[in-house]
């Protein structure tokens, strides 16, 4: 068991999928990362939890080495993952990303499908998952910003990294569509751990197993949900509400 | 293999959906045609008078009077607005968020950017359309076509638009919006466009800085002559933007070593067109071998052993200098192996400033301590210098002489082709795009 600074582990999660130590980020005079340290356990889903502008897809891009660090490491089974290596490993799917905007959303996941080398009834299953039938046919561009996010998501779940970074995946859903994302998310996790970037903390507390506090740029506390308002001296049966404004 | 196929496929879509391309075609479409109509009409003009004198005749060809002008309109196209295609091809992706993904997906930056620019090559074939049109309109009319100088001419269009399209993938690279990019790319085109223009009729130094810019390296396409350093000099340029796009498409590379590689790839690439001029190598293709003298000049003047020294007393913007620089002294520079040419004269320019140099528009030779001068930039009368001055004696062999062919042709029909036919083909090609793909 872990405890501490990496929370303790849930009963199951035993193995660590990838560690993070000493992240930090600077663009200019402006500390975006900050001693960043965390570990995430195969199987769990994590949640990066902070305000706007707390650095937390700046962590995703940092981790899948679309950005350059300027401190830290980001280790797999005890080897420190390089630039080339982390695409094996990791896949993030970034929020604002419109990717072939013209092209067709069938077209657009086949190409995905097909790259990662899944079957054809994945995409069957998501396409009935997200009720994405309607819009196989229309370019990506002229979808609202509802269905875009659904085929984000899509995309995300069709790939095969043992790591899913997922930015803001609830952003654009309603309460009922957020139920239904997350639902599709535990289903499609099997054995692939999760980090979810978001700013809901309503949605992050019904799915995440650990949470990571990051505000501007730290991290003010790591663990379960009753951890975290142990830390902040709340009461048992506190809400990620009151956990996350008690640290901030 | 599969994958790298799946994405090439993938590439090729977003640019045949980009409306960007099929604007470029139909412009292009409406420009070549109004080109080829234009030269055609000219070259009838000129081969009327032609048809009733031989001597005439002999100056009345195809390339120079229909195929470099209509071309004319590709150069326009390649400079203008291929930039704007092929700058969307990480621009776009850039802009969109494709490329967090793209970089995710198992390519290096390298196989990325190969597969980006193979897919335009695709592409780039639809635009070969109108010039194919030309050709058979040409041939339909009674036109005559020699097809290697012609052949040349397109893969010297061929290497300009893989060097504009390697600008505009750098461009949209180290800049953060497709405008930026735009601007950027236009800077060095136009930029290498006015330094071509400054260099149009001088002779001299501002000449040859004007040969190494993008467009003087297309005329010598264009004249039908194929040199190694005009192949390296593109090719060069291509691959050094080529790799520098590969160095910086990743955003994950931190900047000194993006810069130290990119350091390294200007230096070798640099270095690449000055090595061929230490390796000269060309090939007149040119029907009326205009960049050849009789092989039997050819091989005396490859034989001279000893430095052969030129003083030539005009000024760069003289036009006999011009002549004599586009004709003989450019010809002995391909052939005599130890060739020195000195410009003695300093800013008197043309005739009214003789009298402040008395040797001005003398032309001096000097090889194996012998010494001759002429006012002439003759052909014949400067060979006759330099066999006297060697002690040669050379018999001209025999060779068939440039017939020309001229033509008197009305090509008002084909106008329906370029500015209908050809263009509506384009739009159905981009709706039918946009409803397939």
């Amino acid at each position: 068991m872990t405890s501490g600074r990496q929370g303790s582990l849930h009963p199951g999660l035993q193995e660590i999928e990838c560690r993070v130590q000493g992240l930090c980020k600077r663009f200019g005079d402006y500390q975006v990362l900050s001693d960043v340290s965390f570990s995430l356990f195969t199987g769990e889903i994590f949640g990066l939890i902070g305000p706007n502008g707390a650095g937390k897809s700046t962590l995703l891009e940092c981790m899948t080495g679309l950005l350059p660090v300027d401190a830290g490491t980001i280790s797999r089974q005890g080897r420190e993952l390089a630039l080339a290596d982390r695409r094996r490993y990791l896949w993030y799917q970034p929020d604002d990303a419109l990717p072939f905007a013209r092209q067709r959303v069938r077209a657009i996941l086949s190409f995905f499908r097909r790259m990662h080398g899944r079957d054809e009834g994945d995409v069957t299953e998501l396409v009935t998952d997200l009720k994405l039938a309607q819009v196989l046919a229309k370019p990506l561009h002229t979808l609202s910003k509802g269905y875009r996010r659904r085929v984000l998501l899509a995309l995300a779940l069709l790939s095969r990294q043992p790591l899913l970074l997922l930015d803001e995946p609830f952003d654009g859903f309603d309460l009922r569509q957020s139920l239904a994302v997350m639902e599709l998310l535990r289903r499609w996790k099997k054995e692939r751990t999760m980090l979810l970037s978001i700013h809901q903390l309503s949605e992050a507390e019904k799915i995440c197993d650990r949470f990571l506090l990051l505000d501007q740029g730290r991290m003010p506390a790591i663990g379960t949900l009753a951890e975290l308002a142990g830390q902040a001296g709340l009461a048992g049966g506190a809400t990620l509400e009151e956990v996350f404004l008690a640290f901030t | 293999m599969r994958r790298a196929r799946l994405l090439l496929q993938q590439e090729i879509c977003g640019l045949l959906l980009a409306p960007a391309l099929w604007i470029m075609l139909i412009i292009l479409s409406l420009l070549v045609g109004y080109s080829f109509i234009q030269a055609v009409d000219l070259f009838s003009q000129a081969s009327r008078t032609a048809l009733t004198f031989p001597e005439l005749a002999r100056g009345m060809n195809p390339l120079d009077g229909i195929f470099v002008p209509t071309f004319g309109a590709y150069y326009l196209a390649e400079t203008l607005l291929l930039p704007f295609v092929a700058i969307r091809l990480v621009g776009l992706d850039k802009q969109s968020g494709a490329l967090k993904l793209l970089l995710q997906l198992p390519f290096s930056p390298l196989s990325l950017c190969g597969l980006k620019l193979s897919a335009m090559g695709v592409v780039w074939l639809l635009s070969l359309l109108p010039a194919a049109v030309v050709l058979f309109q040409w041939h339909l009319l009674g036109g005559h076509i020699f097809f290697p100088e012609v052949a040349l001419l397109f893969l010297g269009h061929g290497l300009y638009s893989l060097t504009i399209v390697t600008i505009a993938m750098f461009a949209a690279t180290i800049t953060g919006s497709l405008p930026t990019a735009a601007m950027f790319c236009l800077s060095i085109t136009l930029g290498s466009w006015v330094l071509d223009f400054t260099a149009a009729g001088r002779a001299g130094l501002p000449a040859i800085i004007g040969r190494f810019s993008l467009a003087g390296l297309l005329h010598q396409f264009e004249s039908g002559l194929l040199t190694t350093g005009a192949v390296a000099s593109f090719l060069s340029i291509g691959l050094g933007f080529f790799l520098l796009s590969v160095v910086w498409l990743h955003p994950g590379r931190r900047l000194p070593g993006k810069l130290a590689a990119s350091l390294l790839i200007v230096a070798s690439i640099a270095s690449v067109p000055a090595l061929s001029t230490f390796m000269p190598g060309y090939r007149d293709i040119s029907e009326n071998r205009r960049h050849s003298l009789n092989p039997a000049d050819s091989q005396a003047l490859a034989q001279l052993d000893k430095p052969l020294r030129i003083t030539v007393h005009l000024s760069a913007g003289d036009s006999r200098l011009l002549d004599l620089e586009n004709d003989m002294l450019a010809k002995l520079r391909r052939l005599v192996p130890k060739l020195q040419i000195r410009y003695a004269a300093g800013k008197a320019s043309g005739l009214f400033s003789a009298d402040r140099d008395d040797n001005y528009g003398l032309i001096e030779y000097e090889y194996n301590g012998r010494h001759d001068k002429s006012y002439s930039n003759s052909r014949q009368e400067i060979l006759a210098i330099i066999y006297k001055l060697a002690g040669i004696k050379v018999k001209a062999q025999p060779v068939a002489v440039y017939p020309g062919y001229p033509l008197v042709a009305d090509a008002g029909a084909s106008r329906w082709l370029f500015y209908l036919v050809l263009p509506l083909l384009f739009l159905c090609g981009w709706l039918y795009s946009g409803k397939r793909l």
